[in-house]
């Protein structure tokens, strides 16, 4: 049932999105453009930081091909639940959501479901794109990386929620979103290896289920590191699930409880 | 047994921006407004009721606490049965819900992209879903325009739109806030044809609706209250309200003055008079397949 509940949520959005059909493909376009920079970004770096990039294979191009593509959902998940949330509170959809017996939790998880899906297919082109100009990923280890995927969707689809609800709750500046957007590039491992950070940096980045993800992402494509050596990652990125679900949940419904005692589910 | 919408002192008060000036000058002050005062109503099965009061009364407020979009701040209410705050999840498989709202709906997707999806959220999907969706888009007659987008459609099908998404999960109850405020007097009259023929009468709900027309509240409704910045001043069928003013010939006006103290201000004049004529006839004449509103 919730199957079918997804699927009707990802087809209303499918429409939606369809329906700008020219931001549509100008989207799609444009990825070709992002990934040529950094493959030439990468050609000048050429082997200057090797010492870094050892842990990851040695190639920057390969390094930075899986940062910018799966620190994508970080960014999906910090706009996607907010955006929606804000903008169905705008338009009075989400009134007529909730006097449904649909769940909030239900409705806030998945009012983004395609735009995850839009993402991943964002990061398949992102993927296959690098390993037309080079990237090696023959020896994958498919099912490590599934995983690793699955529990970074997890995390950053909760800090998105947890967003969400401070939007709808403060109506604007939402200190969650600020701080990872303003941290993770730095000290998250997407443009260079967090190593080069000084040593009391990198405690931050450990504190970020970004620096996880992707050092497990690109142990899994392209290392092919077993299940067995991504067990830092993965527990590391258990943790934070098993922390941020119920938070974002519960925060999620403070927020729907306090927009129903203001009077606020609907604005104008 | 429970009457089908019961309060008891059902109060809601919302708390006010403080402005920053009024912060320093009177930090103590509680900025609220009390938008329901102790409503106490009940509501039988099968009661088209009205809830007539002018522009801020409290109207929206009270009937959004009964489908638990806003929390009471004081007292408790039972719709079917169940309590609003306790068990608001069956509280909401037993209601709908239509606003005057045209906003609410998703205006790049068809009417049926619409239906289909608020289908889904009252556990819907497939084939159930487009069956309901067919039935209640030949009950609102719109089959000819269902996979136009929303934006294309007039005020009056917008309107026909949320009624059927209202329906969608075939409630007992069916609440709904001045369903005819956006819509032109011809329009509007159709639309109270169909509330009273195709939704009372055939459908059997027990309708709970707001409005500020004194004509629609006579014309329309079993039973009405009259409530004034968030009091209720009297509840009665019409009949009755105007007889216990003693005087020949009462209008509602009138008795709407004797209670409240004040001059009813209508928004938009209309003609009650001719609007009874054209009800009688549309009840008499079976012209309500087809209906335009
Ligand atoms: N969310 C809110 N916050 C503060 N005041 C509100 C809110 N909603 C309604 N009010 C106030 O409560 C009163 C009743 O409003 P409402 O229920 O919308 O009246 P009606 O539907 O009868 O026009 C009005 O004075 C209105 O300004
Ligand atoms: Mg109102």
């Amino acid at each position: 049932m919730i199957c079918k509940k997804a699927f009707s949520f990802i087809r209303r959005d499918l429409v939606l999105a369809t329906s700008y059909k020219f931001e549509f493909f100008l989207r799609l376009f444009f990825i070709f453009f992002s990934i040529l920079t950094f493959y030439f970004v990468a050609k000048l770096v050429g082997g200057v930081g090797m010492a870094h990039l050892e842990p990851y294979g040695g190639d920057y191009f390969s390094f930075v091909l899986i940062g910018i593509a799966f620190s994508g959902y970080l960014m999906t998940a910090l706009r996607s639940f907010s955006e929606s949330i804000r903008g169905e509170q705008m338009m009075g959809t989400l009134e007529a959501m909730l006097v449904t017996p649909t769940s909030a939790s239900a409705i806030i998880t998945l009012s983004s479901l395609w735009n995850f899906i839009f993402t991943s297919f964002r990061v398949l082109m992102y993927l296959l794109i690098g390993i037309l100009l080079g990237v090696d990923m023959s020896n994958a280890n498919i099912i490590g990386a599934m995983a690793i995927l699955i529990l970074t969707i997890i995390c950053f689809g909760s800090i998105g929620i947890i967003s969400a609800s401070f939007i709808m709750t403060l109506k604007k500046g939402d200190p969650i979103n600020m701080f990872f957007m303003g941290t993770s590039e730095l000290f998250g491992g997407v443009l260079f290896p967090i190593t080069v950070l000084p040593e009391w940096l990198q405690t931050i980045s450990h504190i970020l289920p970004i620096t996880y993800s992707l050092s497990g992402m690109r142990h899994a494509l392209l290392q092919g590191y077993s299940l067995h050596a991504l067990a830092p990652e993965i527990i590391a990125l258990l943790v934070f699930s098993v922390v941020l679900v119920p938070s974002s949940l519960l925060a999620f419904r403070y927020a729907v409880n306090k927009a129903k005692v203001d009077g606020s589910l609907v604005q104008y | 047994m429970r009457c089908t919408i019961e309060t008891h002192e059902l109060t809601k008060k919302f708390a006010l921006q403080k402005g920053f000036t009024d912060f320093f000058l009177h930090p103590l002050a509680k900025d609220e407004i009390t938008a329901v005062e102790e409503v106490n109503i009940k509501i039988e099965k099968g009661e088209l009721f009205g809830i007539l009061g002018p522009n801020g009364a409290g109207k929206t407020t009270l009937i959004k606490m009964l489908c638990t979009l806003i929390s009471p701040t004081e007292g408790t209410a039972y719709v079917n049965g169940y309590d609003i705050a306790k068990d608001s999840g069956k509280v909401r498989e037993s209601i709908g819900f239509i606003t005057a709202d045209e906003r609410s709906f998703y205006w790049r997707l068809t009417g049926r992209q619409n239906l289909k999806f608020f289908a889904s959220l009252h556990n819907f999907y497939s084939y159930d879903a487009e069956k309901r969706v067919d039935e209640l888009l030949s009950l609102i007659g719109l089959e000819n325009r269902a996979d136009d987008r929303f934006l294309s459609y007039s005020a009056g099908m917008k309107q026909r739109m949320a009624i059927a998404r209202g329906l969608l999960n075939d409630p007992a109850v069916v609440f709904m806030d001045e369903p005819t405020k956006a819509l032109d007097p011809g329009a509007a009259q159709n639309l109270r044809e169909f509330i009273r023929e195709r939704i009372v009468k055939e459908q059997r709900k027990t309708v709970f609706l707001s409005t500020h027309h004194l004509g629609e509240a006579e014309q329309l409704c079993d039973r009405i209250v009259i409530i004034d910045q968030g009091k209720i001043k009297v509840i009665g069928t019409i009949g009755e309200l105007k007889s216990d003013l003693h005087k020949p010939n009462p209008t509602l006006g009138d008795v709407f003055v004797h209670h409240t103290g004040k001059e009813f201000k209508e928004e938009m004049a209309e003609h009650p008079q001719s609007g009874r004529r054209r009800m009688v006839h549309g009840m008499h004449g079976g012209r309500m397949r087809g209906m335009r509103f």
